[in-house]
C-alpha cells in the first residue's frame, strides 16, 4: 500500500480551499506523506493575502452561515495545521510567472517546483488527488 | 463509564478535526492503553474506525450518549508476532462448555464492547495486584485477544502457585460465538 498521497490544487475558491485542506490533514494524520501541487487559481490558497478572503461561488454565499455554526476550522488555520503535520507545499513555478507573482508572496515554508516535480512525486503515490 | 487511560475532548469540532486531535493525543499513550474520544462529528465514528485500522491502532467501538459520542481507541493493535512460551495451551473451540474460568486479560475497554459470557476481567496489567480473587484450585482458561498477553498472563499465574492453567488460542479475535456486551 502507498503511503504517498498527491494532491493538484488547481482552483481557488473557499470550496476548494476545504477540500483540499481537509483531505491533506485527514491523510498526513493517518501517517502519509502528503504533496499539494498549486496551480492556476489554485495558488490562491497559499497567497500571503488572498487566503484570507476566498470566495464562496456565486449564489452559495449563504453557505458562510453553515460553516460557522458546523464549527469548521477557518483556512490559515487548516493551513498550519497541514504544515504542522509535514504536508508539503509546492507552487507551479510557470503559473508563478504568468501571473507575476514570486516566491514571498506565499506563506513561508512552501516550494516552488515544475510539473515534473511533482510527476516524480506523484508516480507510486495513491491516490492522486485533483481539486 | 468505560474505562481509559485517557480523554481528549473533540466535542464542537468538525472533519477533520478529531481525527488531528486523535493522532496527536495518541502519541502521548503507551502501547496498548486505551484512550477516549469525545466527539460530536456524526462522521467521527466511521472516520475513527478507518483511520485506526490505516495507522494500525485497534478500534473498541463506540458509545452514544445524547448528542455525545465516545469512542475508545486502543494503541498499537499490530501486535507482533511471538513465540508462545507458555505451554498448556487450549483452542478457542468449545471454551465455554469446559469447567473452570474463563479469564479475559484485555483492557476492560476491551472487555466492555464484546467478551464471552461468563468471562471474568482482569486486565493484564491488574493481574499482579488481583491475584486473591481467583481460586488456585480452579482451572483457568486466560484469553486475551490473539494470544500473546494471555500468555504473559498464564505465566505469572504458574509463577504464582496456580497449576491448572491454560492459554487459550488463538484468541477474541477469532471467537464467532455469542458475545456479552456491558455497554
Amino acid at each position: 500500500m502507498s503511503k504517498k498521497v498527491a494532491i493538484i490544487a488547481a482552483n481557488g475558491g473557499m470550496f476548494d480551499a476545504y477540500k483540499v485542506f481537509n483531505i491533506a490533514t485527514a491523510a498526513a494524520a493517518s501517517d502519509k506523506e502528503v504533496q499539494i501541487f498549486f496551480t492556476f487559481e489554485g495558488l490562491n490558497l497559499i497567497h500571503k493575502q488572498a487566503m484570507h478572503g476566498l470566495e464562496m461561488p456565486a449564489g452559495k454565499e449563504h453557505f458562510a452561515e453553515g460553516f460557522e455554526k458546523a464549527n469548521v476550522p477557518a483556512i490559515p488555520q487548516l493551513v498550519e495545521m497541514a504544515q504542522e503535520l509535514g504536508v508539503t507545499f509546492i507552487a507551479c513555478q510557470m503559473t508563478m510567472d504568468v501571473m507575476g507573482l514570486t516566491k514571498e508572496d506565499f506563506i513561508d515554508g512552501i516550494e516552488v517546483g515544475g510539473a515534473v516535480t511533482f510527476l516524480e512525486y506523484a508516480k507510486d503515490a495513491a491516490p492522486t488527488l485533483t481539486f | 463509564m468505560i474505562q481509559a487511560n485517557m480523554q481528549l475532548d473533540a466535542k464542537g469540532l468538525a472533519c477533520p478535526m478529531p481525527i488531528v486531535k486523535t493522532k496527536k493525543a495518541i502519541t502521548d499513550l503507551e502501547e496498548g492503553q486505551v484512550l477516549e474520544v469525545q466527539a460530536t462529528d456524526k462522521g467521527s465514528k466511521a472516520d475513527l474506525a478507518a483511520w485506526a485500522s490505516s495507522v494500525g491502532n485497534q478500534y473498541l467501538g463506540t458509545v452514544e450518549d445524547g448528542d455525545v459520542l465516545y469512542h475508545y481507541i486502543r494503541k498499537g493493535s499490530n501486535e507482533p508476532e511471538v513465540e508462545q512460551s507458555f505451554e498448556h495451551t487450549v483452542s478457542l473451540d468449545g471454551i465455554e462448555s469446559r469447567d473452570g474460568l474463563i479469564l479475559d486479560v484485555r483492557e476492560a475497554a476491551e472487555y466492555a464492547f464484546g467478551h464471552i459470557d461468563g468471562a471474568k476481567s482482569i486486565p493484564l496489567g491488574e493481574l499482579d495486584s488481583r491475584l486473591l480473587e481467583l481460586d488456585k484450585e480452579q482451572e483457568v482458561y486466560v484469553i486475551c485477544r490473539t494470544g500473546k498477553r494471555s500468555d504473559l498472563a498464564a505465566q505469572l499465574l504458574a509463577n504464582n502457585g496456580f497449576t491448572k492453567v491454560y492459554n487459550v488460542l488463538p484468541g477474541m479475535n477469532a471467537w464467532n460465538g455469542n458475545i456479552k456486551k456491558d455497554i
